[in-house]
């Protein structure tokens, strides 16, 4: 482990951030409990716990405080790792350890979640983390035991009370149901803007006078508001479909998932054709000039250069198109359409925190899965030599 | 066939193409004007100017990446004749200075574009391809499977001529191609292009603003300015007849060196030398002070040079390869060899160090002043 003076300093100041943050965590409530679903929450703060947890808590921020005083590189990069996975284990053994044990006297209804303070506390650790531009092997397989413990601690029933579980249970089937209908209305506003977009980045490439046109409507498009576009959608779609009858048998009218994915679609088009127009007009003009002086016409010039070429470019576009969809169909709710959008306005509707933040984590895990399928994705498109390794 | 162009064309050729009074305009801007040309068939024409004189515009006229605005290209070779726009290309190797290969592909399949895309089969690629390898010089099991991004610039440019002959091109159209490596690695890719083109006899049409290059590489010399022809000619009758004082200044000061760049030591060396494994005895040493007396090995490589200067005997060692010369050595190397050895001849030794003959300083005076 190498790390030169600069970012060592960085890494410092990062770690007096932490500390901050750890800090004012301990000042904020660390579990929440409830007699039910909906009822005022009841903090419970480190005061609470007892000291021999609150020692461990403060085990972490204490090898950050070592960590800034340690100058051997070797043992601060020892010290900074161990504290972030101690960082992560022990709230989540004191989540499983005091949780049950607060609410047994409250009743079957009853529930417990993490506060505000363990949130912050999470959200410091992860910061050790994200420290390092690359995770290493030590990480990961440290996130595994941690997994494990999570699993073991499971079984065991630990967190069958905690808040998000109970959610979850009550959603039963149809949680998955949601999941599904959340990646389908993705997934199809993504091949809608995908084959509008890429031709179309094509056409403004060729051709000056559509590029002059396209760019200011897609800036226009790009400003109206999320639930604007949705509602906007709402009338024309009614009109269309009270028209043609034969519309309404395949779905498409003025509420439900149709008007949603038209709208997804028509936000996901910008990033498509900004970075395959990007991808496509990058391309070294020698290149062109030599296949085209090699008798390539201009069908083989697209097959065999530009596309292979511009392919990681035009992911990168897809990519971005993808994560904003993902969260963007949220919203698919509001106008009677399905998705992770039912979890978060319906616990809103309800006042349920628990069910928001379960239809909100969800949408994260998804976003940061899909981010890594498309990173994969453009790697393997990049041709081998061009790949930065 | 009519002979459109006033300028004279080469003896004992056929012509490969002709262009008639073509212009060409790039939006407002008139690249070429009236350029009447004729390309020799299995020559090298090289197309030379100070920068946007039109010669990379002409070339590319030729394989019609430009289109003319005006006048027109007669493809008089049967090979070329009538052909589409891209089989037409596909005749013609193009070579061009950024080299222009596919970063995406590998050495193998940037050589083997052109046949690929001509439909060659599998087994015929794979022998071109090697054959091409071996012929710029490139060892095909180190380079075949290498990226372009891991060649030096010298061997990228070696790549871009052999993707150029992929298919076995009739012609070979070259913009500038050794323009982008350092001065001694072109000196040798020039050595190569005229190895490989007196084993191949192309039609070859090579753009270049390096004089020095044009001289040495060019059968028929075109020198451009303005998008017009200044002059057409051998390099010798330009050399010796600039037409005007563009083309003078442009052929620069040395201009009768750059002659004697046009002959290679073949041309007059003189077989017969005088020479012995020991030194010479004061009788074995020829009379005249521009006769040379040449001290050889056993294996017949020669160690020393004598000659008399001022009544006296001297001798010169020979000990570094710039103290000979080979066949194929310009008669430029050859007065250079013979001013650094301060002997009136330079000795012409094979490709295995033996000695051959001598060219000697009067000849080369003779040929100069011709």
């Amino acid at each position: 482990m190498k790390l030169n003076d600069s970012q060592q300093k960085v890494h410092r100041k990062l770690a007096g951030i932490v500390l901050l943050m750890f800090t004012v965590s301990f000042f904020l409530p660390l579990l929440l409990t409830r007699e039910n679903r909906i009822a005022p929450e009841i903090p419970i703060t480190i005061i609470d716990i007892g000291l021999g947890f609150t020692l461990l808590l403060l085990i972490p921020p204490g090898m950050m405080i070592l960590y800034g005083i340690l100058r051997n590189v070797r043992v601060t990069e020892w010290v900074r790792t161990l504290s972030g996975f101690l960082g992560i284990l022990f709230p989540v053994l004191i989540l499983a350890l005091i949780g049950p044990q607060r609410i047994s006297t409250l009743g079957a209804f009853s529930r417990f979640s993490p506060g505000s303070g363990m949130y912050l506390y999470l959200i410091a650790t992860s910061m050790i983390f994200i420290m390092d531009a690359r995770l290493k092997l030590r990480d990961y397989a440290g996130f595994i035991i941690i997994l494990g413990v999570l699993l073991s601690l499971g079984a065991t029933g630990a967190y069958s009370q905690l808040g998000i579980v109970l959610e979850a249970e009550n959603f039963g089937n149809r949680l998955s149901r949601e999941i599904f209908a959340h990646l389908r209305i993705t997934g199809i506003s993504l091949i809608i803007s995908m084959s509008i977009g890429i031709p179309f980045a094509l056409l403004t490439f060729q051709n000056r006078r559509v590029r002059k046109l396209i760019f200011p409507l897609l800036n226009v498009l790009q400003t109206i508001p999320g639930i604007a576009l949705f509602g906007l959608l709402i009338a024309p779609l009614a009109a269309l479909s009270r028209a043609f009858p034969l519309l309404r048998t395949w779905g498409i009218k003025g509420i439900g998932n149709t008007p949603a994915i038209i709208a997804l679609s028509i936000y996901a088009i910008y990033p498509i054709i900004r970075y395959s127009f990007t991808a496509f007009s990058n391309l070294d003009g020698s290149i062109v000039l030599a296949a085209k002086g090699m008798g390539m016409n201009s069908r083989q010039i697209w097959t065999l250069v530009r596309f292979p070429l511009a392919a990681p470019g035009i992911l990168q576009g897809v990519r971005v198109a993808l994560v904003q969809t993902i969260g963007n169909a949220t919203l698919a709710k509001l106008i009677g359409g399905d998705g992770l959008g039912v979890l978060v306005f319906e616990g809103l509707g309800q006042a349920s925190v628990d069910m928001v933040l379960l239809g909100m984590m969800l949408i994260i895990a998804l976003t940061l899965a899909a981010d890594r399928i498309l990173y994969v994705l453009i790697t393997l498109s990049t041709p081998k030599p061009l790949r930065a390794s | 066939m009519s002979r459109s162009s006033q300028h004279p064309v080469l003896p004992e050729t056929t012509i490969f193409l002709q262009t008639e009074h073509i212009s060409v305009k790039y939006g407002e801007t008139l690249a070429l004007q009236d350029v009447s040309l004729q390309i020799p068939s299995n020559r090298v024409t090289v197309l030379i100017g100070p920068s946007g004189c039109g010669k990379s515009s002409t070339l590319r006229c030729i394989n019609s990446l430009v289109k003319i605005s005006a006048g027109k290209i007669d493809y008089c070779d049967a090979s070329v004749h009538a052909l589409s726009e891209t089989d037409l290309r596909r005749s013609m190797g193009y070579a061009i200075q950024s080299v222009g290969l596919m970063p995406h592909l590998t050495v193998e399949d940037n050589v083997d574009l052109v046949p690929r895309l001509l439909g060659w089969d599998r087994s015929t690629r794979d022998e071109r391809v090697i054959r091409l390898l071996n012929l710029v010089r490139l060892e095909p099991q180190t380079y075949r499977k290498k990226y372009p991004h891991e060649l030096s610039g010298g061997e990228a440019q070696r790549v871009g001529v052999a993707r150029a002959l992929g298919a076995d091109p009739p012609v070979l159209l070259m913009d500038e191609p050794f323009g982008a490596v350092d001065p001694l690695t072109r000196e040798q890719l020039q050595d190569e292009f005229i190895r490989i083109q007196r084993h191949l006899k192309k039609t070859v049409i090579f753009v270049t603003h390096d004089i020095d290059e044009a001289v040495r590489l060019a059968d028929y010399l075109v020198i451009m300015r303005d998008g017009r022809i200044v002059q057409a000619d051998t390099p010798e009758q330009i050399l010796s007849n600039p037409v005007d004082d563009f083309v003078e200044r442009f052929l620069g000061p040395d201009r009768s060196l750059k002659r004697l760049s046009l002959y290679t030591a073949d041309h007059c060396c003189v077989g017969e030398v005088v020479s012995g494994t020991s030194r010479p005895s004061k009788d074995q040493l020829p009379i005249g002070t521009h006769d040379c007396y040449w001290q050889i090995d056993e294996q017949g490589k020669p160690i020393s040079g004598f000659t008399r200067l001022h009544g006296s005997v001297v001798e010169r060692k020979i000990c570094s390869a710039s103290h000979k010369v080979q066949t194929y050595s310009s008669l430029k190397e050859c007065m250079s060899t013979i001013l650094s050895l301060g002997l009136p001849a330079a000795a012409v030794v094979d490709e295995e160090g033996k000695l051959l003959g001598e060219v000697r300083f009067d000849t080369i005076q003779k040929i100069s002043i011709s």
